[in-house]
C-alpha cells in the first residue's frame, strides 16, 4: 500500500515538475467547468422561455370568447417541452429537436422550432455542452498526460532499477493507474457539482449518482487503454502515436460511422411520405365536418334507434358534434397506429446506431449518459406521445360540448345571418376543459432501464480494459 | 531529375515504414466508406422525392375529384415542395438533416405551416454524419499530425538526426520532401475515392475541380503548420510526443474553440424572436378573425390587394374568399416577426463566415456545403421558393374565389407547380 501511494504521489510531482501534465488537467478542468456553467445557463433560459410560453399559451385558450366549440378545435393549443434536469450536462437531442407543437383538430403536427436551425452552425462537430468535452475532448487530454507514464520509466532505465528493487509490476501498474485516475476525476469534478445541483433541483438521487458513476467508468476505460499502451511500447513516441489513433478512431471515427450506417443500412421513411398512407386510411374514415358523409349512417340509424327519434333534429344530443366526437376517435386511432410505426422505425434506426457501443466506449457512454438525463431519442418520443394525449383530451371535451351544450338547429343555421351565429357560440367558460402541461422525463426506473444495455457495453468495456491491462502487464519487457 | 530521384527516395523510404502505409490505408478506406454513405444518402433522397411526387400527384387528382368550389379545392389540396440534392451533396451533406427538404403546404396562412419540419432522426444529426467534408476538414489534420509530428524528432531519436543533415547538401529540402511526399500519398488515398463517387452522380467538372482545390489547399495549411511547428528553434529539443502535443493543441484550438467560442458569441449578439412567438401572433390573428367585423379583415387585406377592393361584399356570414383573406393577413401580421426571425439565422450564418476565416477546418466545412449547396444560405433559399409558391398559388386562386367563377375541376390543371428556384441560387459566400 505504501509503496502504490508512492508512485502516485510521484507521478503528481513528475506533472507538476514538467508543467505539461498539470496545465493539461488545469485546463481540462477550467473547459468543463465553463462548459457546466455556460450550458446551465442557456438551459435555464430556455427552460424559462418555454415555460412562460406555455403559460402564455394556456392562457390565451381559456381567455378566448364566445364561440362555436369546432372554432376552438381549429384554434388549438402550443405546447412546448421544457428541457430535464440533467441537461446542464447532457443536452443530447434537445437542440436536435423541435421543441413545441402545434395540437389541433384531426391533425398531428410534427415538433418546430429545433433551437440548431437558429444556431450559426458552428456547433455540427464541437458543442461546448459539458457531455461534448467529457466524452470527445476529456480521453484525448488523458492521453496527453498519461501516455509516457510507463515509456518514460522504460527510457530512462528507471524501470529495471525499480524492478531490481523489489518493486511488483502490478503495484507499479496500480500506482500509476490510479494517479491517472484520479486526475481525470477532475474533468469530471464539474459535472460531480452539476449533479449536486439536478438532485437538489428535484433529479431523483439514483440517476444522478448512476450519470455520475457512468462518466468514472468512462475515463476509467481510458486511463487503463492509456497505461496499457504505454506499457506495450519502449518509447513514449511509438505510445503517444498509437494512444491518439485510438483516440481518432474511438471518440470520432466509429460515432460517426455508426450513425452513417444506420442511416444507410434502415432508412425511415420520413413523416411526410408517411402520411400519404396516413390521408389514403383517413379517406375511407369520411370527413367529420361532414355530417351527412355516407360513412356516418350507421352511427346516425343506431342514435336515431336509440333515441326512438325520425330525424337527427329530433335528437336530445347535436348530431353534427357527436359526429365530430365519433370521427376524431376513429381519426385518432389510425394516427396513432401511424405515429407508433414511425416511432418503431426510428428507433430501430436508433438501436443500429447504439450498437456501436461495442465497438466504441464513446458510443456507450453517450447513449447511457442521454438516457439517464432524459435527453435522448426516446424522450423525444415520450414528448410526442404526451402531447398527443393532450390534443385528443381537449379536442374530444370541447366535441362533446359541441354535442351537448349547442343546439343542432342552431348549429345548421350557423351562417344564415348574426343572430343564428350567435346563437351558435357556447359560453368561453367551457375552455376551461383545457389540462395544464408540463412535461417532465421518464420516471426513474424508465430511465435506468433504457439505459441498461448501455450500461452493460460500458461494463465490457471496463472488463476488456482490465484483461488488457493484465496481458500488458505480462508483456512489459523492462 | 534530381527531385524526382529525392521524390523516389523519400516514397520508398516512407513506404518501408509499416505504421505510416496503414494510416494512409485507413484513410482511403474511410474516404471509401464517406463517399460510399453518401452516395447511398442521396440516392435514397432522390428515390424519396420521386416517390412522394408520384403519391402528391395521385392524393391532388383525387382530393380535387371531390370538390365543388375553389374555395374547398383549395382548403383540402396540398403541393408538394422539395429540395433535390444536388450532384456534390453526397460529399457535404451540411444542413440538410436539420433543415427540411421536402414539404407540403396548401393556401391556408404560410407562417403556420412553414416550420413543421420532417427531420432527420435526431439522435443521429446529433452525432453527426461521416461525410466527405468531415474526413478532409476535422480528421485529415489529425492525420497530418500523426504522420508528420515526427518528422525531424523522430530522426533524431532513432539516432540518424546527425547523419542525415551531414549528407544532404540542402536540409530544407530533404525536409519538405518528405513531408510533401507523405501529405501528397495522403491526399491523393482521400480524393481519390471522391473523384470516383463524383463521377457516379455526375458533378460538374467546375465543382470536383474546386473540391479538389480545397482538399489540397487545406492539406497544405496543415502540413504547413506541422512541417513549421517541427522546424521552430524552440520546439527542436522537444521529443515527439511533445511536438505532436503542441500540434493536437493547435487542431484543438482551431477546430474546436474558436468555433465553439464563435457560435457563443454569435448567439448573443444576435438576438432573435422565439418561434413560438411566431405561431402564438400568426394564430391570435387569424383565429381573432371569427370574432371580429369583417372590415376588420378587408383593410389589412385591401392594404396590400387593393385590386380587389370592389369585391368585398359578402353574401353569407361565411364565403372563401374572406377566409383566404383572413388567412393573409394572419401572416401580415406575423411577418414583421418571422423576417426577423429569418434575418437572424442569416446573420448569424454570416457572422460565423468572417469567423470561418480563423478556422481553416471551419472555412473548409462551409465552401464544402456551399458547392454542394447544402448550407445555410441554400436551406434557406428553399424556403424562400416555398414562400414565392404559396404566394403564387395565392395569385391563382384569388381572382377565382373574389370573381366568383363557376368551379370546374379544369381550371385546376393550370394550378401553378412547384419550380425548384432554390436549385439555381447558387451561394456565393463562403
Amino acid at each position: 500500500m505504501e509503496t502504490i501511494k508512492h508512485i502516485f504521489t510521484d507521478e503528481w510531482r513528475y506533472w507538476q515538475r514538467t508543467k505539461l501534465g498539470i496545465t493539461v488537467l488545469l485546463i481540462g478542468l477550467v473547459l468543463t467547468l465553463a462548459a457546466v456553467v455556460v450550458n446551465t445557463m442557456n438551459i435555464q433560459q430556455a427552460a424559462f422561455e418555454r415555460k412562460q410560453l406555455q403559460e402564455t399559451a394556456e392562457a390565451r385558450f381559456v381567455d378566448q370568447p364566445d364561440r362555436h366549440p369546432h372554432r376552438m378545435v381549429h384554434y388549438g393549443h402550443y405546447v412546448f417541452r421544457t428541457p430535464s434536469q440533467l441537461s446542464t450536462v447532457e443536452p443530447g437531442v434537445d437542440a436536435y429537436t423541435g421543441t413545441s407543437i402545434f395540437l389541433e383538430g384531426h391533425r398531428q403536427n410534427s415538433a418546430i422550432f429545433a433551437d440548431q436551425r437558429q444556431s450559426s452552425g458552428m456547433t455540427r462537430f464541437s458543442s461546448l455542452s459539458p457531455s461534448f468535452l467529457l466524452q470527445i475532448l476529456a480521453p484525448l487530454f488523458v492521453i496527453i498526460v498519461g501516455f509516457a507514464s510507463v515509456t518514460r520509466e522504460k527510457e530512462a532505465g528507471t524501470l529495471n532499477i525499480m524492478i531490481t528493487q523489489g518493486l511488483s509490476l502490478s503495484q507499479l501498474f496500480v500506482g500509476k493507474y490510479l494517479a491517472l485516475f484520479c486526475g481525470s476525476l477532475l474533468f469530471i469534478l464539474p459535472v460531480g457539482i452539476a449533479s449536486i445541483f439536478a438532485t437538489l433541483n428535484g433529479e431523483a438521487t439514483v440517476i444522478t449518482l448512476g450519470f455520475f458513476v457512468g462518466y468514472c467508468f468512462y475515463m476509467a476505460v481510458w486511463c487503463g487503454v492509456v497505461i496499457g499502451i504505454s506499457s506495450l511500447f519502449n518509447k513514449s513516441s511509438a505510445s503517444f502515436a498509437s494512444s491518439i489513433s485510438m483516440w481518432v478512431l474511438l471518440c470520432i471515427l466509429v460515432p460517426r460511422i455508426g450513425s452513417s450506417t444506420a442511416a444507410a443500412i434502415e432508412p425511415s421513411q420520413g413523416k411526410l411520405e408517411a402520411d400519404f398512407a396516413v390521408l389514403e386510411a383517413l379517406r375511407k374514415l369520411g370527413d367529420g365536418h361532414n355530417a351527412q358523409d355516407p360513412a356516418f349512417a350507421a352511427l346516425k340509424a343506431n342514435l336515431l334507434a336509440q333515441y326512438d327519434a325520425d330525424d337527427v333534429s329530433e335528437l336530445p344530443v347535436n348530431f353534427r358534434g357527436v359526429v365530430a366526437q365519433y370521427s376524431e376517435q376513429k381519426l385518432t386511432d389510425v394516427l396513432n397506429r401511424f405515429a407508433e410505426a414511425r416511432m418503431d422505425t426510428e428507433l430501430a434506426q436508433t438501436q443500429v446506431s447504439r450498437w456501436f457501443g461495442w465497438l466504441s466506449p464513446t458510443v456507450a457512454i453517450r447513449t447511457f449518459s442521454m438516457a439517464m438525463a432524459g435527453t435522448n431519442i426516446e424522450t423525444h418520443h415520450r414528448f410526442l406521445r404526451e402531447a398527443e394525449i393532450l390534443r385528443f383530451d381537449f379536442v374530444q371535451s370541447l366535441n362533446k360540448v359541441h354535442a351537448d351544450h349547442l343546439d343542432y338547429n342552431h348549429d345548421v343555421n350557423r351562417y344564415k345571418n348574426e343572430d343564428t351565429a350567435t346563437a351558435a357560440k357556447v359560453d368561453a367558460s367551457h375552455w376551461q376543459v383545457l389540462s395544464s402541461f408540463s412535461f417532465a422525463p421518464a420516471p426513474t426506473m424508465d430511465r435506468i432501464q433504457q439505459s441498461l444495455s448501455a450500461a452493460t457495453q460500458l461494463l465490457f468495456w471496463v472488463l476488456l480494459t482490465v484483461g488488457f491491462l493484465v496481458v500488458a502487464i505480462r508483456r512489459v519487457k523492462p | 531529375m534530381s527531385y524526382f530521384n529525392d521524390i523516389k527516395r523519400e516514397a520508398t523510404f516512407i513506404a518501408k515504414q509499416k505504421y505510416r502505409v496503414a494510416f494512409v490505408l485507413a484513410a482511403f478506406v474511410l474516404s471509401v466508406f464517406a463517399v460510399w454513405s453518401g452516395i447511398t444518402e442521396t440516392q435514397t433522397q432522390h428515390a424519396t422525392i420521386a416517390r412522394l411526387l408520384e403519391k402528391d400527384h395521385t392524393d391532388r387528382v383525387n382530393v380535387q375529384s371531390h370538390q365543388s368550389d375553389f374555395g374547398s379545392a383549395a382548403y383540402y389540396t396540398f403541393h408538394l415542395t422539395y429540395a433535390e440534392p444536388s450532384p456534390m451533396a453526397f460529399a457535404a451533406m451540411g444542413q440538410r438533416d436539420v433543415f427540411p427538404w421536402k414539404h407540403r403546404i396548401r393556401m391556408l396562412a404560410l407562417e403556420g405551416q412553414i416550420y413543421e419540419t420532417d427531420a432527420d432522426n435526431p439522435e443521429l444529426s446529433l452525432v453527426g454524419r461521416f461525410d466527405y467534408a468531415f474526413l478532409i476538414s476535422v480528421l485529415m489534420p489529425l492525420f497530418v499530425i500523426l504522420l508528420l509530428h515526427d518528422l525531424r524528432s523522430g530522426e533524431k531519436e532513432a539516432g540518424r538526426f546527425d547523419l542525415l543533415t551531414v549528407t544532404t547538401s540542402n536540409q530544407r529540402a530533404l525536409w519538405l520532401t518528405r513531408a510533401a511526399v507523405q501529405s501528397a500519398a495522403l491526399g491523393v488515398a482521400i480524393m481519390l475515392p471522391f473523384v470516383v463517387g463524383a463521377i457516379v452522380t455526375g458533378a460538374s467538372a467546375l465543382n470536383v475541380a474546386l473540391v479538389v482545390a480545397i482538399t489540397i489547399i487545406h492539406l497544405a495549411v496543415w502540413t504547413t503548420i506541422a512541417f513549421a511547428i517541427g522546424g521552430i528553434k524552440r520546439f527542436a529539443s522537444m521529443n515527439s510526443a511533445r511536438v505532436a502535443s503542441s500540434l493536437l493543441g493547435i487542431w484543438l484550438l482551431i477546430t474546436v474553440m474558436i468555433p465553439v467560442a464563435g457560435d457563443t458569441i454569435i448567439k448573443s449578439a444576435v438576438q432573435s424572436p422565439s418561434g413560438g412567438q411566431i405561431v402564438l401572433t400568426q394564430r391570435e390573428a387569424v383565429n381573432g378573425a371569427w370574432d371580429l367585423p369583417f372590415s376588420a379583415t378587408w383593410d389589412e387585406f385591401l392594404a396590400t390587394h387593393p385590386q380587389w377592393a370592389d369585391k368585398t361584399d359578402m353574401n353569407s356570414l361565411f364565403e372563401w374568399k374572406w377566409y383566404y383573406a383572413f388567412q393573409q393577413v394572419g401572416d401580415q401580421t406575423a411577418a414583421p416577426l418571422s423576417s426577423s426571425y429569418r434575418e437572424a439565422i442569416q446573420r448569424r450564418d454570416k457572422l460565423a463566415s468572417y469567423i470561418a476565416w480563423v478556422s481553416p477546418p471551419m472555412l473548409t466545412q462551409r465552401v464544402m456545403t456551399a458547392i454542394a449547396d447544402t448550407n445555410t444560405h441554400a436551406m434557406m433559399a428553399y424556403e424562400a421558393s416555398i414562400r414565392q409558391y404559396h404566394a403564387d398559388l395565392r395569385q391563382f386562386y384569388y381572382p377565382l374565389l373574389f370573381n366568383n367563377v363557376e368551379f370546374s375541376v379544369d381550371v385546376l390543371n393550370d394550378l401553378p407547380s412547384f419550380n425548384k428556384q432554390g436549385d439555381g441560387v447558387k451561394s456565393s459566400q463562403p
